[in-house]
């Protein structure tokens, strides 16, 4: 094209711009320019990210007070634990800042345990642990989700321990003395008595126990109650083992058959909190925290319930187990001087050590403080209306030196899901060929688990980052824990 | 010929840089955010990484162990269930749909073609969650219904029947029957009303039936666009991730029975941190998706070459 066949100018515009190439730069400028000139957020002092909206409720006051009197100052943020889990990976792997200090529960962070030890994205507090006796005053199990090849990455913000809360009302009118209930086996016993066909249907309208095969969190706080689980101290895989067939079969004698005493009453639902309403399930399982949850969503229940020790497996053993777990860290991007780790430090210890925080943990939360100096408080002997007037800190409190430890391993979730697949094919298979007895049933279960076994092995084989278990240091680690606490 | 050496114009030089001036914005597009992406993604399938610091060369390790890996079959296996539903079911219905709005004795067509589309306009986030409750066991409305329905009629029906337990692809091929039948109709109804009308007239002269029509004049008519609805109905079957996701709260539901190849690739690379894992499942995945195109288009050329 020649110059004279260009467009002429039409006397708004040059000739080389066209209006649609003017309208298009045009924008182009005025989000620049917006963008140059937008309000930014930038965070004052140190950022906190939290992922719980009652713990952030929790915080809040106690860092404005902070804020007030201390520096560095603090901003607090909450965040999805999806999201905050990803920021943080991506953080670690990528080697870049995220928040100054990290406040994260026990499956999200087990992930950045997966590589080499010095890749850990956050600081290895064991030294200043060690160095402050806070290994000691601290109760031994809340570090052990922690606790990778023996180092402890983070400060524990809970105990969590299990108790089994159940119906008071219709437990005590049907006469079950529940303080002679000792062993799974004397529940089953004395709580089946509480199963009745009201609608003559042929199937009991309420049963004794809220369990189901596809319930998760149940399933795993009853392996570590029988001492079973995905992993060993020293980090080998045990999915295969007699006590997890053992208690795998157990569940599934209780959720199907004709001795079945178990139902499914979901969680955090509404059709869940509808059914444990209505009392299809007499009795559920109650980490220190779930006591909150009903009495904000099933308020109806207040006065009705009561607490009792988890039945142990057999007589003389563990009446509790643990559900759940938070704790603080520190990234090391958000330190690169010793004077600033101090700081965040001194705020860590602050935030979750104090006596203050612990009155707010357990009032606002029902929450217990895992520092055992706080433990003798009249505030755990207060009865709690929803229980039935139970001193319900105290009862907590009793069972938290018993919680069971716990692997930090990246592949405990993976292991989870699948034992869970096979309690779900265990009691699927049971119910199609109508076997029900325990030992038949043990012997499957272990076939399942075997193949649950080799498929985690293959899975961690594929990491060639995950040293040989470091038994040594991680045995040294526990004694001197668990010495401080006798 | 001798060779000559030529002088070449500054202009001619400037023009012969022209083109590559003009397309270097896509090229430079193309080469960050394609090509180099994928050259690492062939990287990355090879190792194993915990972040760019920490990478070890595995070779084809993974992908032989995921040739061996049952879970990862199990996730072929329920992909292949769910995409079999969505094209012998889905597409069936939403042409019989199609069918039905273009009846010329059909009345309300403009309301019912808005209801049969709305379904696509929701989330699948809402869907899956509204479905997840009518599925629930005991409080769903679906097990409420039959055991209301059916004691009428003496039956007793068990309101712990658990349909996302038992039933997992079923659940999830109908919940997304109604999210997108509506939308694969509305392809099916445009590709009707371009049926030749003259073509239509003409075999009723002939003395053809409603379903000779159908068969011998609607069927060829449109079967560019039904060959287009199946392979993006094939492609985004392929890809289910949502719907299982947030049916089963997160997880692959009970035993992996929701488990799919992109819900499998998303555990490895985003929750059990196995980038090098994953990546090979997404090659997998792609391989599997270009054999899907070309079978495709070798039927398509196949039909074009008979017809």
């Amino acid at each position: 094209m020649s110059r004279a066949d260009a467009p002429a100018s039409d006397g708004l515009l040059p000739a080389w711009l066209s209006p649609g190439a003017a309208v298009i730069a045009s924008l182009g400028v005025l989000a620049c320019v917006g963008l140059a000139f937008a309000p930014t957020t930038a965070s004052e002092g140190r950022v906190m990210w939290t992922f719980a909206r009652p713990h952030y409720l929790m915080y809040e006051s106690r860092v404005e007070t902070w804020n007030k009197t201390q520096t560095p100052k603090v901003d607090l943020k909450l965040i999805s634990l999806p999201a905050m889990e990803r920021r943080m990976m991506s953080a670690f792997l990528g080697g870049v800042p995220s928040a100054d200090l990290i406040e994260i529960e026990r499956r999200a962070v087990s992930r950045s345990f997966a590589g080499p030890i010095e890749s850990v994205g956050f600081y290895d507090l064991t030294d200043r642990l060690k160095q402050e006796g806070l290994l000691d005053a601290i109760n031994a199990p809340s570090f052990s989700p922690w606790t990778s090849r023996g180092r402890v990455f983070g400060l524990p913000h809970d105990v969590h321990p299990v108790m089994l809360g159940y119906r008071a009302d219709l437990v005590e009118a049907a006469g079950i003395d529940v303080s002679k209930i000792e062993t799974w086996d004397d529940f089953a016993r004395a709580f089946s008595k509480l199963q009745v066909d009201a609608n003559n249907d042929g199937e009991p309208d309420r049963f004794a126990l809220n369990m189901w095969e596809t319930h998760n969190d149940h399933l795993e706080l009853l392996l570590a109650q029988a001492g079973g689980g995905f992993f060993d101290e020293s980090n080998r895989l045990t999915v295969d083992s007699d006590i997890n067939a053992h208690v795998l079969a157990t569940i599934v004698t209780w959720i199907a058959g004709p001795n079945r005493i178990a139902a499914d009453a979901p969680n955090f639902s509404a059709a869940g909190n509808r059914l444990k309403a209505d009392g299809y399930v007499v009795a559920s399982f109650f980490p220190d925290w779930m006591g909150d949850i009903w009495k904000h969503e099933i308020p109806s229940l207040s006065g009705k319930m009561k607490l009792m020790p988890l039945p142990a497996w057999e007589k003389g053993g563990r009446r509790t187990s643990v559900w759940g777990g938070t704790m603080l860290g520190i990234p090391k991007t958000a330190a690169k001087t010793p004077e600033q780790f101090e700081e965040l430090w001194k705020f860590a210890k602050e935030l979750y050590l104090s006596q203050e925080f612990t009155e707010i943990l357990y009032r606002q939360g029902g929450i217990v403080t895992p520092v055992k100096k706080h433990w003798s408080s009249p505030l755990f002997d207060e009865p709690n209306a929803y229980f039935s007037s139970q001193p319900t800190g105290r009862l907590y409190i009793n069972l938290a030196p018993d919680v069971p430890h716990r692997n930090s391993s990246p592949y405990n979730t993976l292991a989870m899901n699948r034992v869970a697949d096979a309690l779900v094919r265990l009691a699927e298979d049971a119910r199609r060929d109508k076997v029900y007895d325990y030992a038949a049933l043990k012997d499957r279960a272990r076939a399942l688990l075997k193949k649950a076994h080799a498929q985690v092995a293959d899975q961690i084989a594929r990491n060639v980052f995950i040293a040989e278990p470091d038994a040594q240091s991680q045995a040294q680690l526990q004694s001197s824990a668990a010495g401080g606490g006798s | 010929m001798s060779a000559k050496a030529v002088a070449i114009p500054a202009s001619s030089a400037r023009s012969s840089l022209a083109p590559w001036l003009f397309l270097s914005p896509f090229l430079i597009c193309f080469g960050v955010f394609t090509v180099y992406p994928l050259i690492q993604a062939v990287l990355l399938s090879t190792q194993t990484t915990f972040g760019p610091g920490a990478t070890r060369f595995v070779g084809a390790n993974n992908f032989v162990a995921l040739f061996r890996d049952p879970l990862f079959w199990k996730a072929c296996s329920n992909t292949l269930i769910y995409t079999l539903g969505s094209i012998f079911i889905q597409l069936p219905l939403a042409l019989g749909l199609a069918l039905l709005l273009e009846s010329p004795n059909l009345r309300g067509r403009s309301w019912l073609r808005l209801v049969l589309f709305s379904p696509s306009m929701v989330g699948v986030v809402f869907a899956a969650m509204m479905f997840g409750l009518i599925f629930e066991k005991r409080t769903g409305l679906l097990n409420q219904l039959l055991h209301g329905t059916l004691g009428i009629v003496g039956i007793e029906w068990d309101l712990d029947f658990g349909w996302l337990q038992q039933h997992v692809m079923l659940g999830l091929i109908v919940a997304s029957l109604w999210m997108y039948v509506g939308f694969n109709m509305t392809f099916f109804a445009a590709a009707l009303q371009n049926v030749r009308k003259d073509l239509v007239e003409a075999a009723i002269v002939d003395g053809a039936g409603p379903v000779s029509r159908f068969w011998n004049v609607t069927v060829p008519a449109i079967r560019p666009v039904a060959g287009f609805v199946v392979l993006m109905s094939v492609i985004g079957s392929f890809q289910l991730f949502e719907l299982p996701y947030i049916m089963f709260s997160s997880s692959a539901g009970p035993d992996n029975r929701a488990l799919t190849i992109v819900l499998y690739l998303f555990q490895n690379g985003f929750e059990v941190g196995d980038l090098g894992y994953a990546t090979a499942i997404g090659w997998a995945l792609a391989v599997i998706l270009v054999g899907c195109t070309m079978v495709q288009r070798l039927l398509a050329r196949g039909e074009e070459a008979s017809a």
